[in-house]
């Protein structure tokens, strides 16, 4: 199992003159080329804690970098450069500005929880890139990844009414991602229901994108849903040292 | 009756040995170089003790004081033994004050003597104030002056523990393990913690080995609870740039050179064999090992045995020990010396 490697020249760190002449000396283009300096100061000491303070990267302090969590990694086995062992470690060192190089495969998690289930401390760490994912969100790094779309779109309906109208998701969640209705695949399948032609059910189907059913007595549950989400929210920005509400 | 037990070196084995020994009825004297009972614990004032939590001066001052009250034990303070002769069960201790000892049997419980910081001069001990030893910071924590900058006398934001200063290092002949430091560092991160609660504290570590049942209220604690930072890096150098330090090395986890500035840098230092032990093993005729602790023989069949019989040994003077363990080998190295009286005397009625 390969263990992550970085490159320690970046290209960035390469420097070279296009004319510079040294005690007479001509050096300029590749005979001047040097590596700036790859010794860190900068830390951001509150990077722990504000990953703590997010669900599911409760026990991140706990970490002893082991590996196990890499090793058992179904997404590192074909990317190695995904490497949660790794980021756990930038993360309660603050190397903040490591951390964000890597924002476009931390995403990458597929939840599979192999590395839950071989931390030897309990750690977490699917938990923990669930909330690095949220952090790098939070912080404006990242943008919100279509399933986080399509999660917003599907439970801000049932915030809202108790109720799932797949039709409604799938249109939301079509226009938010800024995709036409015409799928392929969704033209398919709705030419596959009309031809077997379920009267009863498109009856049922075109009264609730009309006439939008709630769950009897949901005003109280939603009232209380709402408040959770938004304290909840409230929380993890102020954890990340954000104004109470960010831009969506 | 058979003559007194010998006892040289007054501290937690020392203090255990004596205790034992009087425990069976049997008299025992006990000769301490320094003007006090207690050994490094209370001399080098440590803060609380591990595992027990304990304060030193309580757990050790309670040691001290038992044997302080039990009327078969005589201590002889200020003086070393220069001259030891004689046969098991018939010793004669010459000490440097002048006084005469006969004693029918020895026991060594020399300890260790910490390790001179100065003898790693690249981790900057003696260039820079605020580079201290785990015994400064257990004085500043036992005194009660709390845990502060020796140069200016500010609190500490940023704290370095560098582990092994004095261990595991063939440059400086050390190839030993000191066995207590990673635990007493954990210890140590802790207390700062607690203390300094907006401190942040870091330790640089080869491998953690806070053994047995200590990896959890140690090592795992001072991670989770306190949030200390194990960076897994052998430091190669501790500078200045003038208003902090600057901690050099390599971070290996994540093949990265690094320049860290830090407010203090804390060497936990190791264990030394006791630097008389050249003379030790001179006027008691024991062999050294190859560190230079006192050689003990077979661990299985023999109780706290050096290579003169009716001379015995505990506790760290055979090698980096632990309070408790030191304690108990005290115990056994009794038992041990008690039985050869006994059969010495048994003998004789023959």
């Amino acid at each position: 199992m390969p263990i992550h490697e970085k490159s320690l020249i970046r290209p960035e760190n390469l420097v070279e003159h296009e004319n510079l002449v040294i005690d007479g000396v001509d050096v300029s283009g590749h005979w001047s080329t040097f590596i700036e300096s790859r010794a860190l100061s900068d830390y951001n000491e509150n990077m722990q804690d504000e990953i703590e303070a997010l669900a599911g990267g409760e026990h991140i302090s706990r970490c002893w970098q082991c590996g196990s969590c890499t090793n058992a990694c179904t997404v590192n086995a074909i990317n190695p450069d995904f490497n949660p062992r790794f980021w756990i470690y930038l993360i309660r060192l603050g190397m903040e500005e490591e951390l964000v190089r890597d924002k476009d495969i931390i995403w990458q998690c597929v939840s599979c929880n192999k590395c839950t289930y071989a931390c030897p401390r309990d750690v977490n760490p699917e938990g923990v890139m669930k909330a690095t994912a949220h952090w790098l969100e939070l912080k404006g790094h990242t943008k919100k990844k279509p399933s986080m779309v399509f999660d917003e779109a599907f439970s801000q309906q049932v915030f809202d009414t108790g109720k799932i109208e797949d039709g409604l998701v799938l249109r939301q969640f079509m226009k938010r991602t800024g995709q036409p209705l015409t799928q392929p695949w969704l033209v398919a399948l709705v030419m596959g229901l009309v031809r077997r032609f379920p009267v009863f059910y498109l009856m049922r189907l075109g009264l609730a994108t009309v006439f939008r059913p709630r769950t009897k007595g949901w005003i109280k549950a939603r009232a209380a849903i709402h408040e959770y989400v938004e304290e909840v929210e409230t929380a993890n920005r102020k954890a990340l040292g954000l104004d109470a509400k960010g831009a969506e | 009756m058979s003559k007194p037990v010998l006892i040289v070196g007054g501290g937690p084995a020392g203090l255990s040995a004596a205790h034992a020994v009087a425990s069976s009825g049997h008299s025992a004297v006990i000769v301490d170089k320094a003007d006090r009972l207690g050994g490094a614990p209370i001399l080098s004032g440590y803060a609380k003790l591990v595992p027990s939590h304990e304060w030193a001066s309580d757990a050790i001052g309670g040691m001290v004081s038992r044997v302080d009250r039990n009327k078969l034990v005589d201590v002889h303070l200020n003086t070393t033994v220069a001259s030891f002769s004689g046969e098991p069960g018939n010793f004669t201790a010459m000490l440097k004050d002048g006084g005469r000892i006969e004693a029918g049997a020895a026991i060594l419980t020399t300890g260790f003597t910490h390790f001179d910081s100065v003898n790693k001069p690249e981790w900057g001990f003696g260039t820079y104030p605020d580079v201290v030893t785990t015994v400064q910071v257990e004085q500043m924590l036992s005194s009660g002056a709390g845990v502060k900058c020796p140069s200016d006398g500010r609190a500490p934001d940023r704290v370095a523990i560098l582990l092994c200063v004095g261990s595991r290092d063939r440059q400086i002949g050390r190839e030993w393990c000191s066995k207590i430091c990673c635990t007493v560092s954990a210890n140590i991160a802790m207390e700062i913690r607690e203390s300094l609660p907006n401190s942040n504290v870091y330790i640089y570590y080869m491998d953690i080995r806070t053994f047995g049942l200590l990896e959890g209220p140690y090592y795992w604690e001072s991670q989770e609870t306190h949030k200390v930072k194990y960076i897994k890096a052998r430091i190669a150098e501790v500078t200045s740039d003038g208003k902090r330090l600057l901690v050099k090395g390599e971070d290996t986890l994540v093949k990265r050179p690094i320049s860290i500035p830090f407010d203090m840098v804390v060497h936990a230092i190791g264990m030394d064999p006791n630097v008389d032990n050249m003379t030790i093993s001179a006027v008691f005729d024991v062999k050294l090992n190859k560190y230079g602790f006192v050689e003990k023989p077979s661990a299985y069949l023999h109780m706290g045995e050096t290579s003169r019989p009716g001379v015995f040994v505990a506790g760290a003077a055979t090698g980096p020990e632990t309070i408790d363990d030191s304690i108990a080998q005290a115990q056994a190295a009794a038992m041990a010396a008690l039985n050869m009286l006994r059969a010495s005397v048994m003998e004789a009625a023959e």
